[in-house]
C-alpha cells in the first residue's frame, strides 16, 4: 500500500482521539463520583487533570492541521480528519464540564431537592458519551442515530429535575434557611443539571460528526 | 450500482480523414448510474456512448457525459486511462491518428460534430485547445495572437477583406489587446508586442497560447495538463485564469494533479484504467464522498 506514512498518521490520529476520549470519560466519571460521595480529593484530581486534557486537545488539533496541510486527505480520509477535528473540540468541552462538576463537589452537597437524582442523570450522560466514542471507534451509523434519539430522554430528565428544584425553591420557607446558602445551593444544583445536559449535547455532536464520517451523511449535524 | 444493460447501435460514420466506419455493429454498454449525473447549467457538449479504439486497443469504453456551459469540467485519472483521448475527441483531434476509430456521438450545441460534412477548421475554432507544453509560434507576441484570426479572416487585412464584404472586422491591435488582457498577460507584455514569443517565460508562453486560443473567439476551451510544465506561481496564475475564463467559456481540463482539479473545477470526471468513466459528479462530491470505492481508492492514493 503506497503512502504508508500517511496511513500510519491517520491510524495514529484515531488512536490518539480514542485515548483522549477515554481520558475525558474518566474525568467525567470521577467528577460524578466526587459529587456523589463528596470526595474532595477526587474532585481536585479532576480539576488538576484538565490541563492534561487541554494539552491533548491542542496537540491533536495540530496533528489534524498537519494532515490537512501536508497530506491533503480526500474522500473518507478527509471526512475522518474533519470529523476528528470537530470531535476533539467536543471532548475538550466535556473535559471543561467535568471540571465544573468537580468544583460543585468541592462546594458541598446542596441541601435542597434531595429527590433530584443527579447521579442518575450523570450516569445517563456518561453512557451517552461512552456510546458516542464507541460509535466513532466502530464508525457505526446506526449507533449514532440511537444516541441522537436518546438525547431527548436526557433533555426531558434534566428539564424535570430543574423544574423540581425551582418548585422546591418557591415552596421553601426561606425563614428557616440562610438565604445566601439557599441561593448557592439552588444555582449550583441547576448548573449541575445544565452541565450534564450539555455533556449529552456534546455526545450527540460526536455522534453527528461520526455519522458524517462514516456515511458522508450530514443529517444529524444540522 | 450499474443500470440495466442496454443494447445500442453505434452510429454509422465515415469522414474525410480516414476514421473507419462501424456499420450497424451492436455493442453492450453497462453504465454506472452516476455517469448520468446532470450538472447544472445548459449542456454545451453532450457525449453519448463514446468508444475509441487505437487499432486493437480499446482506449475509451462507452463514455457518456454532459458537459455544462460556462463552467470548468476536470478530467482526472491515472496515465493511460483515456482522459486525454476523451479530450481530443471533443474537437476531433483524434482524426489525425489514422489507427483511431471513434464510435458514438459528441454533440456541440445539439449538433453531432462527427457527422458528415462538419468543417473541422470551423469546429476547432469553436472548440480550441491548449496543450501541456506551451507551444507558441517562433514569431512575435502580436503575430502569435493575430495568426488565427488572420487565417479565419476575422481581422482587418486590407482592401481585399473590405471588398469581400466582411462586416466591421476587428482591428488587429484591438484584438491583440483584448485577447492578451483576457489571458491576464497584457500588462506584462504590452510594451514588447513585437518581441519574439519564445523569449517569454514558460508561464507567460502558456498564457500567450491561451490568448491565441481566445483570439478566434471559441466557445469551448480544452486544456491538456496546461500547468504541468510550470512552477507553482505560474501554475496559480493559470488556475486563476481557468476560473475566470469559465465565466464566459466552457472549459474542459485534463490534469494529473488532483488538487488542481479540486481547486479549479466545478465538476470532475474520473477515468480509470481501461478507458472507463467511473464517476462524474460535482467536484466537492467527488473529493468528499465519492460513490465508487475505486474512485475513493484512486483519489486517496490507496491504489497499488
Amino acid at each position: 500500500m503506497p503512502r504508508e506514512d500517511y496511513r500510519d498518521s491517520l491510524d495514529e490520529l484515531e488512536r490518539d482521539v480514542e485515548a483522549m476520549a477515554d481520558d475525558v470519560g474518566d474525568q467525567l466519571r470521577h467528577a460524578l463520583d466526587a459529587l456523589e460521595r463528596g470526595d474532595h480529593d477526587l474532585a481536585r484530581e479532576v480539576i488538576d487533570g484538565d490541563d492534561r486534557i487541554n494539552q491533548q486537545y491542542l496537540d491533536l488539533e495540530s496533528d489534524c492541521i498537519d494532515l490537512i496541510a501536508l497530506q491533503q486527505p480526500v474522500a473518507s480520509d478527509l471526512r475522518f480528519v474533519a470529523a476528528s477535528f470537530k470531535i476533539l473540540t467536543d471532548l475538550e468541552r466535556i473535559g471543561d464540564l467535568a471540571t465544573n462538576l468537580a468544583r460543585y463537589a468541592l462546594a458541598g452537597s446542596p441541601r435542597i431537592a434531595p429527590e433530584v437524582r443527579v447521579e442518575t442523570i450523570g450516569e445517563f450522560a456518561s453512557a451517552q458519551l461512552g456510546d458516542a466514542v464507541d460509535a466513532y471507534t466502530r464508525a457505526d451509523p446506526a449507533a449514532c442515530r440511537d444516541i441522537a434519539d436518546r438525547d431527548d430522554e436526557l433533555d426531558a430528565a434534566c428539564q424535570h429535575a430543574s423544574e423540581t428544584v425551582v418548585r422546591e425553591l418557591i415552596a421553601s420557607e426561606t425563614d428557616r434557611w440562610d438565604v445566601e446558602q439557599l441561593l448557592d445551593d439552588v444555582s449550583r444544583l441547576l448548573l449541575t443539571i445544565r452541565d450534564l445536559e450539555r455533556v449529552g449535547d456534546h455526545a450527540v455532536n460526536i455522534a453527528a460528526r461520526t455519522l458524517y464520517m462514516s456515511d458522508g451523511d450530514p443529517d444529524l449535524i444540522y | 450500482m450499474s443500470q440495466t444493460d442496454t443494447t445500442e447501435t453505434t452510429a454509422n460514420r465515415t469522414d474525410d480523414q480516414g476514421i473507419s466506419t462501424t456499420a450497424g455493429e451492436t455493442v453492450e454498454t453497462t453504465r454506472p448510474e452516476w455517469t448520468n449525473y446532470e450538472a447544472g447549467g445548459e449542456t454545451k457538449l453532450a457525449v453519448d456512448d463514446l468508444d475509441v479504439h487505437y487499432g486493437d486497443d480499446h482506449a475509451l469504453k462507452s463514455v457518456s457525459m454532459d458537459i455544462p456551459e460556462e463552467s470548468v469540467t476536470a478530467l482526472i485519472g491515472p496515465s493511460g486511462c483515456g482522459k486525454s483521448t476523451f479530450l481530443r475527441c471533443l474537437n476531433r483531434m483524434n482524426d489525425r491518428i489514422r489507427a483511431a476509430r471513434v464510435d458514438g456521438s459528441v454533440e456541440l450545441d445539439d449538433e453531432d460534430i462527427y457527422q458528415d460534412g462538419v468543417d473541422l477548421v470551423e469546429l476547432r475554432k469553436r472548440v480550441g485547445m491548449v496543450f501541456q507544453s506551451p507551444n507558441p509560434f517562433p514569431k512575435s507576441i502580436r503575430e502569435n495572437v493575430s495568426y488565427g484570426p488572420r487565417k479565419h479572416g476575422d481581422i482587418e487585412t486590407g482592401l481585399l477583406a473590405r471588398l469581400t464584404g466582411r462586416a466591421e472586422p476587428e482591428r488587429e491591435e484591438d484584438l491583440v489587446e483584448r485577447s492578451l488582457e483576457r489571458a491576464a498577460l497584457w500588462e506584462e507584455v504590452s510594451d514588447r508586442l513585437d518581441d519574439n514569443a519564445l523569449g517569454l517565460s514558460g508561464g507567460q508562453q502558456q498564457r500567450l497560447c491561451i490568448a491565441r486560443c481566445l483570439a478566434v473567439d471559441p466557445e469551448v476551451i480544452l486544456m491538456d495538463e496546461p500547468a504541468s510544465a510550470l512552477d507553482p506561481i505560474a501554475t496559480s496564475k493559470i488556475e486563476d485564469l481557468i476560473e475566470d475564463l469559465a465565466q464566459d467559456y466552457t472549459v474542459v481540463v485534463v490534469t494529473h494533479s488532483m488538487q488542481q482539479a479540486a481547486r479549479v473545477s466545478d465538476q470532475t470526471a474520473v477515468f480509470l484504467t481501461g478507458g472507463e468513466l467511473v464517476e462524474y459528479d460535482d467536484t466537492d462530491k467527488i473529493f468528499e464522498n465519492p460513490e465508487s470505492q475505486r474512485v475513493e481508492d484512486y483519489i486517496s492514493g490507496k491504489f497499488g
